[in-house]
């Protein structure tokens, strides 16, 4: 069945075709449109998780070995169009290691254990001088969690828009761009290698900014979709240098390949910069712009100018997770580059905290689930920067459930309120929208971490790893920052449940067009003011409520070894536990070998035994015995807090709980904290905002970056622009003048010249020749026709004469002879 | 003129033979190529005088298809003379003063007409009197 | 090729008939009389050709020289006659300075012909002395072996048929061309001899010509004149 997986990125593709090309002019109805969008996600959906099971789970499961597809791929860049060698020196370099490739493969397996040459390709990877793009899309265990989070959830949003988008005039547009952003991110996900990843990387951007800029007749909407689209490029511009580093690098750009090239590359520690560290650069920066990190995160919050279903999809669940699916699997590299791994840990943990202390603020209630989810996605950084990366991923997955499940409840308050998004004007909803609130709890509760909701689990595991890695020397800062993190999250976000659902009703209020007010086109009701919000219908609350679901039950995938004593393994499930099963995608750098799966106690990669281990091998080996740093080859420098627990308190469980303890206190403070101000004392906020005014006017403006940016750069160029401008206009237009004028001056000259000394000259010689010559020539002009026979006849007998100038001559001087 | 011009006639006609008599008589009995010759050359040349002298337009024509005949005469003389020393396109000659007399043929016409032209345009049929192209 | 016999003296007769014939046409001072001398020299020629075996020649020489183009020439003069008296007194050859270079330079020509023609066959005869050697008895064989005519006095030869197969095989384009060529003097000669009126009457004057002709204009023929 996984071989039909290359059905899964066209569905939708058709659909959105059909929808594009054919809704408008045939005037397709709103149920037409729905059901053909629906149902093309609805079917790669299906298709993706029978793919999915047959490939990990099923009688003939090939897990974990990546299915590449055959068929419904072609040749992209056939080999030899791009050819990536330089010069001579890395021809005869390429000759040798083709040479001592040769000799590798002739050597008994014994022997070629015992070499271990940094640049050894092994015996089935090309190593071609021609690049070679095949278009084919690889199944194995990221692929298969995003396809079907991305076909999953993006269903549950696809049913939800179609009720919530109804009435809209460009119904047809929005899910032909909703389809072609499916297809875009399956490819991304699915595809086998970077330019794949690249086209769907393009691909979401292109269509996050359509579908932004859905209501294009608005400013705000426009300058928001040009945002998110320049701020994208920005990334995009990091990962295309990593691309073409990757390529001169490893001579291809197909992930299996590279990998397994770079596994044998040397790691590059601490402040030691290589070839690999500035690749994993490049590709962080472009996780930086899709997945709105530090500093270039300020195109999500005003992405919220777009419909609610596009903020759920794109920038929720989907595309701002294609930076992390990205760096989980170029994890290798990563791992190669310990500042990297530092770095993207800082910057995950600083946008995190960043992101929060905004949301605190912000009264538009899409505003604050933007800003969460920027800061959500810190956390998962954080979590791939320690090394935890299917953690990472793990949080991935949970937070596509409770934050689709909250933009979706947002989206149904909106719906019910009628678009109204100020969180000022709304209270006391619960009475109004039962099943809106229930669902939206379920989604509060994972956020904020307590358990068992599916926030738990995965951000637990984040501190947790964050605290006990020993990959970078930053992991107490990390922990640190993302526990203040987690807590500002949880204040927020119930300060958001409380002053939506709970307390006073307030919509009954003056009804004021606030900035935030979400544009719709059935605005022209008359006595709108005071609405009473009501239920929305079915179709959009069945989606909350199967995502409440899956935000309630789904982290069961991911229980940690810290539950041991109940579930009697450190991971249970086998493979349905996430870290099992995206295990073998992650290359240990202690082995210096990608993991090997639990279950499989047989050959290995590159014929090598390895005995099955029931212990997961990314934990350190020495916290066990105790012992620091001897082991491992890459020691961990600096503080470590979890080893610090561990000998405080004398067990590893015992450290575990604690941090999982600690973890719960603190959202537990949050939440405390949020219904001591906005549900027991409701003049606390403004109180407290007086005496840190500061503070909250900083973190209201959002840290004025936007203005920074316009100030710094924005400006500066537009001045630089217009200086240009002005240089062209007047030097450069000038001297084209300028020879304009001397042209003519000089054609102005050769004129005169030519009027009266050429042609003076002309006319004296041609008239004094013609005045000679006519009379001469006009006498042979008789008119007479016999003349003209009598000069042909002349020449007729010097022609004849001259066939006989010999014997003429000799006549005459017959004649002579004779007459002397 | 006529009487003139019979005996000089005569005179070249001796000349032609290398100017001995036993020889010019046993020519005469047995004329042959070169005789031929000789009074295509006359004929050619009485037209040419004819071309040049003439006033009257229709007679220069006349003159003309004489100079063409006297052409053609030459032609099969050869062609006959090829024939008897073995040479395989002697026809040739034969074929080529067909399409002489084509020739002949369509030029007359043509000039005719442009004759008839000129003379409903000029009334005259004396050459010296059309000198249009005259400076 | 050498004749002998009847033949010698055929060719004596017919060749200064036709040099006798030439010499009148360009003296005569009718013009009809002209014409008629020029078809006996024709027709004297023709006999010539016959002398040389080529027969088809001379009848083509009759039937079409004679035949048409004099006829024509008749035609024509017919058409531009001059009167009688007029004729009569005009002079008939250019002025003297013209007549005098003209046969200054014929005589030049026909030394210079006969001279050439002289040597011209010297040189030919001692070409070709080996073949010429035996031609008078193979021309008898040859005649020989032809079928004779009804009468018997006479024999049919093929002269004709290796004409026609060269003309129609080897000359085939040439021969087309001239019937090209033919045609278009057909086409230009109606076309030259038209007058006035029969050109207007096809359409074939610009305006401003008819007008200097004062002729109307046929295209406004329809229009009915304002009564």
């Amino acid at each position: 069945m996984y071989r039909y997986i290359w059905l899964v990125p066209l569905l939708p593709l058709a659909g959105a075709a059909i929808n594009g090309l054919f809704g408008r002019k045939f005037r397709f109805s709103e149920k037409l449109i729905g059901g053909v969008a629906v149902g093309s996600v609805a079917l790669s959906f299906l298709i993706s998780l029978a793919a999915v099971y047959s490939y990990g789970f099923g009688g003939h499961a090939i897990w974990p070995s990546p299915y590449i597809t055959t068929q419904g791929s072609f040749t992209w860049i056939p080999g030899g169009a791009v050819n990536i060698t330089q010069g001579s020196a890395e021809r005869s370099a390429m000759a040798a290691l083709q040479e001592s490739d040769k000799r590798l493969a002739e050597m008994a397996p014994e022997e070629r254990d015992k070499l271990k040459t940094i640049l050894s390709t092994g015996t089935d990877v090309p190593r071609s001088s021609v690049l070679n793009v095949e278009w084919s899309y690889q199944l194995d265990p990221l692929s298969s969690i995003f396809m079907l989070v991305v076909t999953g959830v993006g269903l549950c949003i696809f049913v939800f828009a179609t009720g919530y988008m109804h009435g809209e005039t460009g119904y047809y547009r929005f899910f032909a761009y909703m389809g072609m952003f499916m297809f875009s991110m399956l490819v991304l996900v699915m595809g086998s290698n970077f330019l794949m990843m690249f086209v769907g990387w393009e691909g979401v951007g292109l269509c996050s900014y359509l579908l932004i800029g859905y209501y294009f007749s608005r400013q705000e909407a426009a300058d928001a979709s040009r945002k998110a689209f320049i701020t994208n490029r920005i990334g995009d511009f990091g990962f295309a240098l990593a691309i073409f580093g990757v390529i001169a690098t490893f001579g291809t750009a197909q992930y299996t390949d590279v990998f397994a090239q770079a596994k044998d590359y040397p790691v590059e520690g601490l402040w030691h910069w290589g070839v690999l560290s500035w690749i994993a650069l490049g590709l962080f920066v472009g996780a930086c712009g899709k997945s709105a990190q530090l500093p270039l995160h300020v195109w999500l919050p005003d992405a919220m100018a777009g419909p609610t279903p596009v903020s759920a999809l794109i920038h929720a669940a989907t595309m701002v997770t294609a930076g992390l699916y990205m760096v989980t699997r170029t994890n290798v590299i990563f791992q190669h580059s310990k500042t990297m791994m530092t770095i993207v840990a800082l910057v995950g943990a600083a946008t995190a905290l960043f992101a929060a202390t905004i949301g605190i603020t912000q009264n538009d209630i899409k505003k604050v689930l933007a800003y969460s989810t920027v800061s959500q996605l810190g956390f998962m950084f954080m979590a791939c920067g320690v090394g935890a990366f299917a953690i990472g991923i793990f949080h991935v997955m949970t937070h596509a459930f409770f934050k689709a499940l909250m933009f979706l409840g947002a989206g149904s308050v909106i719906h019910g309120m009628h678009h109204e998004q100020d969180m000022r004007r709304m209270g006391g909803l619960k009475k109004y929208m039962p099943y809106t609130y229930m669902t939206f709890l379920a989604g509060w509760l994972a956020i904020c971490g307590i358990i068992p909701f599916s926030g738990f689990w995965s951000k637990d595991e984040i501190l947790w790893k964050a605290a006990s890695t020993t990959e970078v020397p930053v992991g107490w800062i990390v922990w640190l920052v993302g526990t203040i993190a987690a807590t500002c999250t949880a204040f927020y976000m119930t300060r958001l449940v409380a002053m939506t659902f709970w307390g006073k009703e307030k919509f009954r209020d003056t009804h004021v067009h606030t900035p935030g007010h979400e544009a719709h086109s059935d605005h022209e009701t008359p006595g709108h003011h005071a609405h009473v919000p009501h239920e929305s219908p079915r179709s959009m609350v069945a989606p909350l409520v199967v995502l409440a679901v899956l935000a309630t039950i789904g982290g069961f995938v991911g229980v940690g070894p810290a539950f041991k004593f109940i579930t009697g393994s450190d991971h249970p499930g086998g493979r349905l536990n996430i870290v099992t099963f995206l295990d073998p995608l992650i290359w240990n750098s202690q082995t210096g070998e990608f993991n090997q799966p639990h279950s499989l106690a047989t050959v290995g990669h590159e014929g090598q035994t390895v005995p099955a281990t029931t212990a997961d091998t990314h934990a350190p080996v020495e916290a066990h015995t105790g012992e620091a740093a001897a082991a491992t080859t890459h020691a961990a420098e600096g503080f470590n807090l979890a080893h610090a627990a561990e000998k405080a308190l004398g067990s590893h469980t015992a450290a575990e709980w604690l941090f999982i303890v600690i973890s719960l206190v603190v959202a537990a403070i949050g939440i405390g904290l949020g219904f001591l101000f906005y549900v027991w004392r409701p003049n606390l906020p403004e109180i407290w905002a007086a005496r840190l005014k500061p503070l909250y006017v900083a973190s209201y403006n959002k840290y004025w970056v936007d203005e920074f940016y316009g100030w710094a750069i924005t400006r500066r160029v537009m001045d630089a622009a217009r200086a240009v401008y002005t240089f062209d206009a007047k030097a450069i237009d000038g001297l084209v003048n300028g020879s304009a004028w001397l042209t003519r001056l000089s054609s102005r000259i050769t004129g005169l010249v030519d009027q009266y000394f050429v042609d003076g000259l002309v006319n004296a010689i041609a008239a004094f020749i013609i005045r000679l010559m006519s009379p001469l020539l006009r006498a042979a002009q008789t008119g007479f026709t016999s003349n003209y026979a009598l000069v042909m006849v002349l020449g007729l007998v010097a022609a004849v004469a001259l066939f006989f100038t010999g014997d003429i001559l000799n006549f005459f001087k017959a004649i002579f002879a004779f007459g002397l | 003129m006529l009487m003139f011009l019979t005996p000089i006639l005569a005179l070249f006609f001796q000349e032609a033979t290398g100017g001995r008599l036993s020889a010019m008589t046993e020519g005469a009995k047995h004329p042959d190529l070169s005789k031929f010759l000789v009074v295509g050359a006359l004929l050619f040349i009485i037209g040419v005088a004819g071309v040049l002298t003439r006033r009257n337009i229709i007679v220069i024509f006349m003159s003309i298809e004489l100079i063409l005949n006297a052409a053609n005469l030459n032609f099969i003389a050869f062609s006959r003379y090829l024939q008897d020393t073995g040479n395989v396109n002697a026809v040739a000659g034969q074929v080529f003063s067909v399409f002489v007399i084509v020739v002949a043929a369509a030029e007359a016409a043509i000039g005719l007409g442009i004759v008839i032209a000129l003379y409903r345009n000029k009334e005259t049929i004396w050459i010296d009197e059309i000198d249009i192209l005259k400076w | 090729m050498i004749l002998s016999g009847w033949e010698a003296v055929f060719f004596w007769v017919f060749s200064i008939a036709a040099i006798f014939a030439g010499l009148l046409t360009v003296m005569a001072r009718n013009a009809v009389h002209s014409a008629l001398f020029l078809i006996s020299s024709l027709m004297s020629v023709a006999a010539l050709f016959i002398l040389m075996g080529a027969e088809f020649i001379a009848g083509v020489q009759i039937l079409v020289y004679v035949g048409g183009v004099m006829v024509l020439f008749l035609f024509v003069i017919m058409l531009v006659n001059v009167g009688a008296e007029e004729m009569g007194r005009a002079e008939i050859h250019n002025k003297p300075r013209q007549v005098g270079a003209s046969l200054f330079f014929c005589l030049m020509l026909v030394i210079g012909l006969l001279f050439a023609i002289s040597s011209g066959y010297q040189g030919l005869q001692k070409r070709d002395e080996a073949k010429l050697a035996g031609v008078a008895g193979q021309r008898a064989r040859q005649e020989d072996s032809l079928k004779s005519g009804a009468t018997g006095t006479s024999r049919i030869t093929n002269e004709t048929e290796r004409v026609g197969n060269s003309l129609y095989r080897y000359a085939s384009l040439p021969f087309e061309i001239a019937s090209v060529l033919l045609l278009v003097a057909i086409i230009g000669s109606v076309m030259l001899a038209r007058t006035l009126k029969q050109e207007a009457a096809a359409d074939d004057v610009p305006p401003e010509a008819l007008r200097e002709e004062g002729m109307p204009d046929p295209s406004l023929a329809e229009i009915p004149p304002a009564a």
